[in-house]
């Protein structure tokens, strides 16, 4: 970029089963009998450094109870927004648009989307799924202190959580022109005995044709949301 | 967040100078004088910032029939628009529910986006010259129009029964930039060979290209569109196809007949001065319209305004409402009949 800060703008997605759980996970069963092998859970790395998430003895009571009840509570089913971090580690590509100013997320999950504010700090005006995103350059690497999340996002489909109390700070960088290391160190005292970090690589999409395309994932939900009500 | 929205928009509406003119109806806008368009530093026109329709709320798309072909409001018809418009800011700022009584459907009068200077234009349609929609096709009237916000009593059955908007899925592109009633912002941000334009409501992001790449297949379609876009001197154009078809029209909100999958929308922005940007919209669906036809409106931006996150499927408590209320009406009235038969 002529401004001397790497360039971020174009398609990005991660690869791995992070969505699924954020820790370490063996194949398994999918939640949905039906879908056979095409629903079940592919096992994969966890992205949590450490391994563990350091819940209070609640907190991973809670998780455990939402993992039983994922088909009625995890927010995507719902096609909620995804909120952060799991936008950026979602089976679905990004695209970011970074300005000589702010820089925009545009997530096809849901059409999900953020602006990282660089300008001066900006408090959340209101708590909200994408929160409120203020960014700074820390030399090559694009900090972002996310806030006023509302607490109502999942980290994964397995039921790891995060409150209104939740504190994301990221740090985006680039590794070469088409991988970026991606971190997120996660705060909140009423869930968490220590802050604790995620860490994973994001691709750039590289297929001559690759655009972000729409996933507008309502109507795939509103027989399972308001079916129940239709005129029998 | 339509409160804040217009709280901080009613704070500068004092300190705001009249806008530019839209020029004529199809000539380019002049630059404003002294004003040079800036770029970005790989060289691009810059149309960034948040931008809205707001001036033009309440105009409608079509012209009404007593204008003619007049595009343009004369002095006095806009001081009478101005003189409405300040009344009207100034009734915003009463409390307009007394204690004790209900709100209506519509909400409180703040809750409104409103202009900051009067629209100059008699509608937003200029082409054809009566400022008037071009014929629908028969065919295209018989698509179904799910019932919108203004419905007071709609039909219940299924949500299909309502339109996009109130679903949540999406406005479309032209119900996206039209202003409405609030949550008319448009945040322009630009990269490296993108624009991407942010919408409020329904939290839309159009990605916009523009490497001069192809249009994505025709078996992909979408809501949105897939667009692409090109730079004609200062001027972006966005050229958007592959549309799924029968989902949304292109009045306010979505609204109107629903258009099909030959839709293609040619939009051109041009920033005209340091807060003012022209939008002409072509909308061209020769199995809707029998005729081609073109929108004008100025974009402007205002100090303070921003979008805010639109989390609308997430409580669409209106949804729940419309169709468990429409249930227990049959309940009742399933009852009221055993009743008079027993």
């Amino acid at each position: 970029m002529p401004d001397g800060k790497p360039n971020f703008t174009g398609l990005w997605e991660a690869l791995g089963t992070a969505n699924w759980d954020i820790r370490d996970h063996s194949a398994q069963t999918g939640p949905f009998i039906q879908l056979g092998a095409t629903g079940a859970m592919p096992a994969g790395q966890g992205i949590v450094e450490g391994g563990e998430i350091p819940y209070t003895p609640e907190a991973a009571a809670q998780q455990k109870e939402n993992l039983k009840n994922r088909m009625k509570l995890d927010p995507e089913i719902k096609c909620y927004m995804p909120g952060i971090p799991r936008a950026n580690y979602m089976p679905f590509p990004f695209q970011i648009t970074q300005s000589q100013r702010d820089i925009a997320f545009a997530y096809e999950y849901a059409t999900s989307n953020r602006v990282v504010n660089m300008g001066k700090f900006k408090e959340g005006a209101v708590d909200s799924w994408m929160g409120t995103s203020n960014g700074h350059w820390e030399g090559d690497t694009l900090v972002v202190d996310v806030s006023s999340l509302n607490g109502n996002s999942w980290f994964d489909r397995s039921g790891n959580f995060q409150t209104e109390d939740t504190h994301v700070v990221e740090r985006f960088k680039l590794a070469d022109a088409d991988h970026m290391n991606y971190e997120a160190t996660i705060d909140d005292k009423t869930i968490y005995t220590r802050p604790w970090k995620i860490s994973t690589v994001i691709y750039r999409r590289k297929e001559k044709n690759a655009q972000l395309n729409e996933f507008k994932c309502v109507p795939f939900t509103e027989e399972l949301i308001y079916g129940d009500l239709k005129k029998k | 967040m339509r409160h804040l929205v217009c709280i901080s928009a009613l704070g500068v509406m004092a300190a705001m100078a009249f806008g530019q003119a839209p020029s004529g109806e199809t000539k380019p806008a002049p630059a404003t004088k002294s004003w040079n368009q800036p770029k970005t530093p790989w060289g691009d026109p810059d149309l960034q910032g948040t931008w809205t329709g707001d001036d033009c709320i309440g105009t409608p798309l079509q012209r009404p029939v007593k204008f003619g072909d007049r595009l343009y409001l004369t002095e006095q018809e806009l001081a009478e628009r101005e003189a409405n418009r300040e009344k009207t800011e100034h009734s915003d700022l009463e409390q307009v529910v007394a204690p004790g009584q209900a709100a209506t459907i519509g909400g409180p009068e703040h809750w409104m986006e409103r202009s900051r200077r009067p629209c100059k234009q008699t509608s937003l349609i200029v082409d054809p010259r009566d400022g008037r929609l071009p014929d629908i096709l028969p065919e295209a009237k018989t698509r179904h129009v799910g019932a919108g916000a203004i419905v007071s009593d709609p039909k219940a059955d299924s949500w299909e029964d309502f339109d996009y908007y109130i679903r949540c899925i999406t406005r479309g592109v032209v119900g996206s930039i039209l202003p409405v009633i609030y949550g008319n912002g448009q945040q322009i941000v630009q990269g490296k060979g993108f624009v991407t334009i942010l919408q409020e409501m329904v939290h839309e992001a159009r990605v916009i290209p523009l490497d001069g790449r192809p249009h994505a297949g025709p078996n992909i379609r979408s809501f949105m569109g897939d667009a692409r876009g090109h730079w004609e001197g200062n001027t972006l154009v966005v050229e958007t196809t592959n549309f799924v078809g029968n989902t949304t029209g292109v009045n306010g909100n979505g609204g109107g007949t629903p258009t099909s999958d030959a839709l293609t929308l040619t939009e051109r922005y041009t920033r005209t001065g340091p807060n003012e940007m022209r939008y002409e919209l072509t909308v061209d669906d020769p199995k809707t319209f029998v005729r081609p036809y073109k929108v004008l409106l100025p974009l402007t931006e205002e100090p303070g305004y921003r979008n805010y996150e639109y989390a609308c499927h997430e409580g669409n408590y209106g949804m729940f409402n419309s169709l468990s209320g429409a249930r227990a009406k049959e309940k009742k009235a399933a009852a009221a009949a055993a009743a008079a038969k027993n």
